[in-house]
């Protein structure tokens, strides 16, 4: 019985290996602020497969964002190695972290950071071209599909609407749909209900997962809501810089 | 296409911050045209004054009268038939006059004033230049009289008027001390100020017989063209061939020549135009880093999440360029059309310098007097607005690149 039970773990441990997108090993963030160091995280192991709906929670100033910085190559490590879909983020510039992101990875932030200049459905199709722009192939459809994307999340009425037209719940969709539009193997969120209430909350988790199941895109949470943790199929709790708890569901 | 509309929506996000700006850039450009137009006016004005009152377009005269101004009466020559006919198959000629010009000190009462004296050939004079027209006392000299036109300033002077005697005391060829009398037969007052003060006409025939010369005897011809741009290029012409197939010991000066300290003005008014231009677009050039700086803290989210969606730094230079470039053509877009009133203005109304400063032209030696009118010059629109465009665009590409080289993650939570 046991001997099954190895052999099963192990099984589910090679396809995690073979299907992994997300890979950290022996991760340490430190910030040097004037004369003092802060140690955001210290020492992080950690494999995310594709498809995987991921929660990341703990208190503030455990080291959350810090980590989801590193996942979505925003930041660097200053020790060990984050590897995304391939790419060791350790030896990329600038220029080529820019582009892991734009082909890979997609955001959704507490504050929305929607373009304010731009309407809901321009906000999104700027996501789309911006890609174009970069590699020289036109985005086919861009039109249809960033007007899609925006009836999916709910918004097909208020396309042409600016985001100081929009609530918060409405802005997140947007920054929702303008993150997924590209199709992106991975989908940051940082807290993206703490500025939303319940029922908004439950709403925007919904589309998430919804999206989730749909197209196999890989999300990773941070978050202090027990109702993200809720829809989480795996949950991680960072304390202090380190992964203290993990759970599988 | 995106870069291009957030840049300028971006652009109108703070309007009264982007109008204040742009006004600066405005007012640059505004002054420059109007400054240019008036430069180009009053050059134009004073050139035309000298060719007409003065110089005419070319003067043909011995080299040593150019050289040595102080002994003209020393410089006589007799212009032959084949000189005159030389001058006459210039392309473009409309007519030549004699002319001999002497220093003489005029007397009137107990006053004395260093005047030039003009002897001149009544008929082809009134060809060549337009003094009959600004008369404003009296007549025009006819041949044989001993009568002198005046300017109006030295009539104030010497508190002359039609009819009243003269005497020009004057130093002969030989030295000795002459005198030519008679009576003033009209007062000028030219729009050159020079002329209204510095010189007198007298007629040649009675001047010739009073200096003792032959009346075939003058220092130089005077020649009138139609078009005083043409007249530079044919004064080089009709030097090589009066000096060549004629062997004729000539010099011809044009108008240009005689003009130096005009052109010498023309020259330091571009550059001191052009001084206050960069002065007023370094105010503007500041104006726009300040806009590319404040914009850029303002939207510090925003270019985080740009650069986390993948834009590269070059992109977000782009934005914040094309809306700087923006910024100067609506300065520029404004200050050309303000300058465009202005110049209709100057154009059509005129400036009167005078009124405002009293004889500043004749205290400068700028030959214009009265009112001054501008000159349309397209090419000052064109050459401003474009500096406009690239003092706004060079002016933000610093605080651009320093907006777009943030760390993402420092912009995206704003620390």
């Amino acid at each position: 019985m046991l001997v099954v039970s190895l052999n099963s773990e192990k099984k589910i441990n090679q396809e995690l290996e073979n299907s992994v997108l997300v890979s950290l090993d022996s991760v340490k963030k430190t910030y040097e602020d004037g004369k003092i160091s802060v140690r955001a995280l210290r020492g992080i192991d950690l494999k995310i497969a594709e498809g995987e709906f991921t929660t990341v929670y703990g208190p503030s100033g455990s080291g959350k964002t810090t980590l989801l910085n590193l996942i979505g190559a925003l930041d660097k490590p200053s020790e060990g190695q984050v590897k995304i879909n391939g790419s060791i983020i350790n030896e990329l510039d600038r220029n080529g972290l820019a582009l892991l992101r734009r082909d890979n990875i997609g955001f959704v932030f507490q504050s929305y950071n929607l373009i304010p200049v731009l309407t809901a459905y321009e906000n999104v199709e700027f996501a789309l071209k911006i890609s174009s722009s970069n590699n020289g192939n036109p985005v086919r459809n861009s039109k249809e599909r960033s007007a899609q994307i925006l009836e999916q999340v709910g918004l097909g009425d208020m396309l042409d609407r600016r985001p100081n037209e929009l609530s918060g719940g409405q802005k997140q969709r947007v920054a929702i749909a303008r993150a997924l539009v590209k199709e992106p193997r991975l989908v940051l969120a940082d807290e993206p209900t703490a500025n939303l209430d319940s029922q908004t909350s439950k709403e925007v988790l919904e589309i998430m997962l919804e999206m989730n199941s749909k197209l196999k895109t890989t999300f990773i949470f941070s978050t202090h809501d027990p109702m993200v943790m809720e829809y989480a199929g795996r949950l991680l709790e960072i304390r202090d810089g380190k992964i203290t708890r993990e759970e599988r569901r | 296409m995106y870069l291009s509309k957030i840049a300028l929506r971006n652009l109108f996000r703070r309007s009264g911050r982007t109008l204040i700006i742009a006004g600066v850039l405005a007012f640059a450009i505004f002054f420059a045209i109007i400054l240019e137009t008036f430069m180009a006016g009053m050059m134009e004005m004073s050139f035309s004054n000298i060719i007409d009152f003065d110089s005419a377009h070319l003067q043909i005269a011995r080299p040593e009268l150019f050289a040595d101004n102080e002994d003209p009466l020393d410089h006589l020559f007799t212009p032959t038939e084949e000189v005159l006919t030389e001058i006459e198959k210039l392309p473009g000629f409309v007519a030549t006059t004699p002319v001999l010009d002497f220093s003489a000190n005029m007397l009137a009462g107990r006053e004395e004033y260093p005047v030039r004296v003009r002897a001149a050939a009544p008929a082809s004079f009134k060809e060549v230049f337009r003094y009959q027209d600004y008369l404003i006392e009296g007549d025009f000299l006819q041949a044989g009289d001993s009568g002198l036109v005046i300017g109006m300033n030295l009539a104030e002077i010497l508190d002359l008027q039609v009819g009243d005697f003269y005497t020009l005391l004057f130093r002969e060829e030989g030295g000795s001390l002459n005198t030519i009398q008679g009576e003033i037969l009209g007062i000028a007052a030219t729009p050159e100020p020079g002329m209204n003060l510095g010189t007198v006409i007298i007629d040649q025939s009675f001047a010739a017989s009073a200096l003792g010369v032959s009346s075939s005897e003058i220092n130089q011809l005077k020649v009138k063209m139609t078009d005083r741009h043409s007249a530079v290029a044919r004064s080089e012409s009709l030097e090589k061939q009066l000096t060549g197939s004629l062997a004729k010991d000539f010099q011809v000066n044009s108008w240009r020549d005689v003009s130096d300290m005009l052109v010498a003005m023309e020259v330091w008014g571009q550059l001191e135009t052009y001084f206050i231009v960069a002065l007023i677009l370094l105010v503007g050039a500041i104006g726009i880093i300040n806009v590319v700086v404040l914009s850029s803290l303002e939207r510090v989210e925003e270019i985080g999440m740009m650069k986390a969606m993948g834009l590269s730094e070059k992109q977000i230079v782009k934005i914040f360029s094309i809306e700087a470039s923006g910024l100067g053509v609506i300065g520029g877009l404004i200050g050309a059309g303000l300058g465009a009133v202005g110049t209709y203005l100057l154009v059509n109304i005129g400036f009167d310098l005078q009124l405002l400063y009293g004889d500043i032209t004749l205290e400068l030696g700028i030959p214009i007097l009265g009112t001054i009118y501008g000159v349309w010059k397209p090419q000052s629109f064109i050459i401003f607005f474009t500096l406009a465009v690239t003092v706004a665009l060079i002016s933000s590409l610093i605080p651009s690149y320093w907006a777009a080289r943030k760390d993402p993650v420092d912009a995206i939570y704003h620390r």
